[in-house]
């Protein structure tokens, strides 16, 4: 079988394109240690290496990858979406005002 | 072959030194006390066939935790089981006893030479008649079968993108549980690259008071950070991280995790602590950086170094051998000759992780039986100390 993509956990809130992908994809992507597959048609182009939200997730969502926390939400996401520095920070020295046009965001929130 | 491998043992051979420690090599190692003492061992070790010079910039003027430190990793790489002898060579004679006396508690052959009152010219005749008695001594020990319980070894990963945390390190984490469940001990380290997973270690540790150890080591690391004024959102993940696909640094210490398996962590050590065979998986605070991490793994007694790396690291390490692990296709075609165990059908769904590990496994028996690493084929000695502090 040739993954397009996978998850690391069939839980997880975003996967990871094993190959450079374009918007309109429609694909199916499982997780290598099993579970349910996911069926995404793809909004954007989606470099290899780079995440794909596997569903919409708003503003302050707080990410799951691998089964654990890896970020938060900067702006809203759809299904399909591409996740990355643009609309994902990290939680750790959550001062939220290092990042411009960012407003300042209390720890902990959400 | 490789199943079967995996359920029984796969057949290895090594080399039984006096104290019952086993290696996989069979070096004779001509050891500097000091930058001073490099010539002189460099000179012998282009002199007498079989031996290895472990040249360094650091031996003067040291004190404190840091001169203890080197005195440490000097004396785990004399100790290393890897090692057959050791000729030590100092500037004056007290602080080389001193590093050939931790050595010759192993039982194994150690003689000691300094340079004041003698100069290097004499040194080298005096040290390389020892030294190539020990070399044709060493020449006509025998490898005898070995248990992979009777192994220390130590993993890292380096050059790290997203192929590591979806597939290489997490079919190198299946191997690391095979090991263990055989009773090798595996060291892990990398303190500042658990940041955003630091918990889960925490979590791992088999007792409290391992815990409790684990992460006194990683807070420590984070105010030294702290104190400088700064966090590492700058540095992690880095811009060739990003540039690969990592977004955060939780999301990049997840993906250095996969590789440490999924068993207890039974012991917390401190840079370059000693390590017996059958303590199963261990934390020993280090850097991330390769050389220096796979330095003290050395000097902690690892015999064998797994490293998965996704864009290329080319790291190896003058006594042990060095397996190279890349699931990158672009890696595993553009830089070949670095690559030992290549894994980009893993990527695509051709094989599964256990299939990987089976993979994995059996490089690292005919390694273990002699097979000469891609690190060691190419001359990759990095030998590189963790230095606390300046120097007096």
């Amino acid at each position: 079988m040739a993954h397009r993509a996978l998850a690391h956990k069939s839980t997880d809130d975003v996967a990871i394109a094993v190959a450079d992908l374009k918007a309109g994809e429609e694909l199916v992507i499982h997780s290598l240690e099993g579970g349910k597959a996911h069926k995404v048609k793809l909004l954007e182009d989606v470099p290899l290496g780079h995440k794909i939200a596997l569903k919409d997730m708003p503003e302050g969502h707080v990410v799951i990858e691998y089964g654990e926390k890896v970020g938060r939400m900067t702006q809203p996401v759809k299904k399909g979406g591409y996740v990355h520095v643009h609309n994902i920070r990290t939680l750790r020295w959550d001062y939220g005002s290092k990042s411009k046009g960012q407003k300042p965001r209390a720890k902990g929130g959400q | 072959m490789p199943r079967k491998a995996a359920s029984k043992g796969p057949q290895l051979t090594g080399y039984r030194r006096p104290n019952g420690a086993v290696g996989v090599r069979n070096h004779v190692l001509i050891l500097p006390v000091d930058d001073l003492s490099n010539a002189a061992a460099e000179g012998v070790a282009r002199l007498i066939h079989g031996t290895t010079a472990l040249p360094h910039p650091y031996g003067r003027l040291q004190f404190g935790a840091d001169l203890e430190l080197t005195f440490r990793t000097l004396s785990g790489h004399g100790a290393n089981p890897n090692v057959h002898g050791v000729v030590v060579i100092g500037i004056e004679p007290k602080w080389t006893d001193r590093v050939a006396s931790a050595i010759a508690k192993t039982g194994k052959p150690v003689e000691t030479f300094s340079i004041e009152r003698h100069g290097d010219l004499n040194v080298i005749n005096a040290a390389s008649r020892v030294a190539y008695r020990m070399a044709q001594d060493a020449s006509e020990l025998k490898r005898e079968p070995i248990q992979v319980s009777e192994l220390v070894l130590s993993i890292k990963c380096g050059e790290s993108d997203p192929t590591l945390g979806l597939a290489g390190n997490k079919a190198q984490g299946r191997a690391v549980d095979r090991l263990v469940d055989m009773g090798a001990s595996v060291i892990f380290g990398e303190t500042s690259e658990l940041t955003g997973g630091e918990h889960l270690i925490a979590n791992r540790c088999a007792t409290p008071a391992l815990k409790r150890k684990f992460m006194q080591i990683y807070n420590d690391y984070i105010r030294m950070i702290e104190a400088q004024g700064v966090d590492l959102l700058g540095s992690q993940p880095t811009e060739g991280n990003i540039r690969g696909g990592l977004s955060t640094i939780e999301e990049k210490a997840l993906g250095n995790i996969q590789k440490t398996g999924t068993r207890p962590i039974q012991a917390v050590l401190d840079y370059a602590e000693p390590v017996k065979p059958g303590q199963g998986l261990v934390f020993m605070n280090s850097s991330s950086a390769g050389a220096e991490q796979v330095t003290l793994c050395a000097a902690g007694g690892s015999v064998l170094h797994f490293f998965t790396t996704g864009q290329g690291n080319i790291v190896g390490h003058p006594l042990i051998p060095v397996i190279k692990v890349s699931p990158n296709p672009i890696t595993c075609n553009t830089m070949s000759e670095h690559i030992d165990v290549k894994l980009p059908d893993l990527l695509v769904g051709d094989i599964d992780l256990d299939q990987a590990a089976d993979r994995i496994l059996e490089v690292f028996a005919r390694t273990v039986n002699g097979r000469l690493t891609a690190a060691e084929l190419l001359r990759h000695n990095e030998f590189v100390i963790t230095k606390l502090y300046p120097s007096a």
